[in-house]
């Protein structure tokens, strides 16, 4: 309940904060707009060459656009000024007072600045899945969009605890604030399957920065490529990675001194 | 004006080597885009035999030529100028007797170029390793005839965003503009796909445009997939882009500059 109310109140001052920036707003959205066209224009060109990429339709590249978005959009609304925020309080030392509130401070780092435009993104991302699904037609049931869903959102927390771990980091190397650059650069892999890209590249967007877990697979279970195993063990990898993640968070914070000590 | 242009180039190489770092990091999110393609436009050609004539070869040569072909014709001059324009640091710039945005900015991104390039070279030597191209095709005239090609592509790019870069002195939105040229570079140049792939009114459209001469048209020289009449089509196109790339700018700029009252002044 308190969570909900804090989180309110900060949507509250975020939207007060892009209040100010309106006319930026509308050009943020129109851009949007421009680069969604770009990319059915390059799913079209790619389909007017090739029925199917890798074995999957367009129906299904434009769920998997989806998904890409609604990772993308968590990307640029929370992860990236909540990084530059926090790489600045490790910087000069405000993180104490992070640290100092009543309320857990990786709840605090995650939403503390919300790029508000973006929850446009996200009822696009939404659209683009649910208009995705509806093309792909007769393969899907039930219980495969039920495991899309699990999936997508064990994956996006795939990413999220990623994120947690690498921030974390800079509490032991105060320099490395690259930190979030190589997730972000690795990004674009999700926009298309994985399983069309060499063993190399699919090792590393699915190993080491793991992209194609947060897209391509939660697209496979809604083709009903995965078995029920599988889907409970990604399930699983999603939880895992969290607590993983929250126990890096606190073996960090412990070595937290303050900028001036 | 030599000496000038050889002190500029040391002081610049050496801003540019302290930033090494971050220069790594923008190749590695620069190189992520046309490995992916690649990795598409090879699966669909592998399945379907070829795309319209286009084998897996042709797209593993193209985009591997790419790499080399973008990093030479790109620039970032609207990421090392546009803030100067914006926060009024630019007026220290524009009392030297020398033009800012033709030979220091100029130079500077020439320096950065040089850097990426060295940085690329390991990059592009593994990617040879791992998606083994055959070259055969390729001849040293080829390589030859693209160079001055690629030197031109590169001025004609850096006068546009340099024009794009001087609307900062009317405009705060000057980087929204550039996300848009970005998409039409996108769109035009032969970045997403060779060109002849893409819906035939985009093609017909971007024969006049610049954008082409930045990645397409190069890399076809370099593949030497064209005929004499088209190089030399390719060739009067650049030298008509950039006498008008040229004109344009030094009219934007010179009304930006009698505009500009810097900030804190």
């Amino acid at each position: 309940m308190q969570t909900l109310k804090l989180l309110s109140s900060f949507l509250k001052v975020n939207i007060q904060m892009s209040l100010a920036y309106r006319a930026d707003t509308v050009v943020n959205i129109l851009l949007n707009f421009m680069w969604l066209g770009w990319e059915l224009l390059s799913l079209n060109i790619i389909f007017s060459n090739t029925t199917s990429l890798g074995g999957w339709g367009l129906g299904e590249l434009i769920a998997l656009l989806g998904v890409f978005r609604l990772v993308n959009t968590m990307m640029m609304a929370l992860i990236w000024p909540n990084t530059e925020k926090f790489n600045q309080s490790i910087r000069d030392g405000s993180m104490d007072y992070t640290i100092l509130q009543p309320i857990n401070s990786m709840f605090l780092v995650t939403f503390s600045r919300i790029t508000v435009w973006r929850i446009w993104d996200l009822i696009l991302a939404i659209v683009l899945i649910v208009v995705g699904i509806n093309m792909s037609g007769d393969t899907t049931t039930a219980a495969s969009i039920l495991a899309f869903f699990l999936l997508t959102i064990s994956g996006v927390i795939v990413i999220y605890s990623l994120w947690i771990v690498l921030i974390a980091l800079t509490f032991w190397f105060t320099k490395f604030d690259n930190n979030v650059t190589i997730l972000h650069a690795l990004l674009d892999a999700g926009r298309y399957p994985a399983t069309v890209y060499p063993v190399w590249l699919r090792m590393i967007v699915t190993f080491i920065i793991p992209v194609a877990v947060a897209t391509t697979i939660p697209l496979q279970a809604l083709r009903g490529d995965l078995n029920i195993n599988q889907i409970i063990l990604f399930f699983g990898v999603g939880v895992l990675s969290f607590w993983i993640a929250t126990k890096v968070w606190k073996r960090g914070l412990k070595q937290y001194s303050g900028a001036s000590s | 004006m030599f000496l000038i242009f050889q002190r500029l180039w040391q002081v610049n190489w050496a801003e540019q080597w302290q930033y090494r770092a971050n220069l790594l990091m923008y190749l590695l999110y620069w190189l992520v885009s046309p490995i992916i393609y690649l990795a598409v436009w090879t699966s669909i050609a592998n399945a379907n035999g070829d795309v319209k004539g286009f084998t897996a070869n042709d797209f593993i040569t193209y985009y591997m030529v790419l790499l080399i072909v973008d990093q030479a014709t790109s620039n970032i001059v609207i990421h090392t100028f546009g803030y100067k324009i914006q926060d009024g640091t630019l007026s220290g710039e524009l009392i030297k007797p020398i033009h800012p945005m033709l030979t220091n900015a100029l130079v500077n991104n020439v320096a950065f170029k040089a850097l990426t390039i060295m940085g690329l070279i390991p990059v592009w030597i593994i990617l040879f390793f791992l998606f083994k191209p055959d070259f055969s095709g390729v001849a040293l005239s080829g390589i030859l005839i693209a160079i001055p090609a690629m030197i031109l592509g590169f001025l004609i790019s850096y006068l546009i965003s340099a024009t794009i870069t001087a609307l900062a002195f009317w405009t705060t939105r000057v980087y929204s503009i550039h996300e848009f040229y970005f998409a039409l570079i996108l769109l035009f140049s032969g970045q997403f796909v060779p060109l002849t792939l893409m819906p035939p009114i985009i093609q017909n459209i971007a024969q006049y445009l610049p954008f082409q001469l930045f990645i397409y048209y190069p890399i076809q020289l370099i593949l030497g997939k064209l005929s004499v009449d088209q190089i030399i089509q390719g060739y009067v196109m650049a030298g008509i882009w950039l006498v008008v790339s040229f004109l344009l700018f030094t009219w934007v700029w010179r009304a930006g500059v009698k505009r500009f009252s810097a900030v804190g002044a």
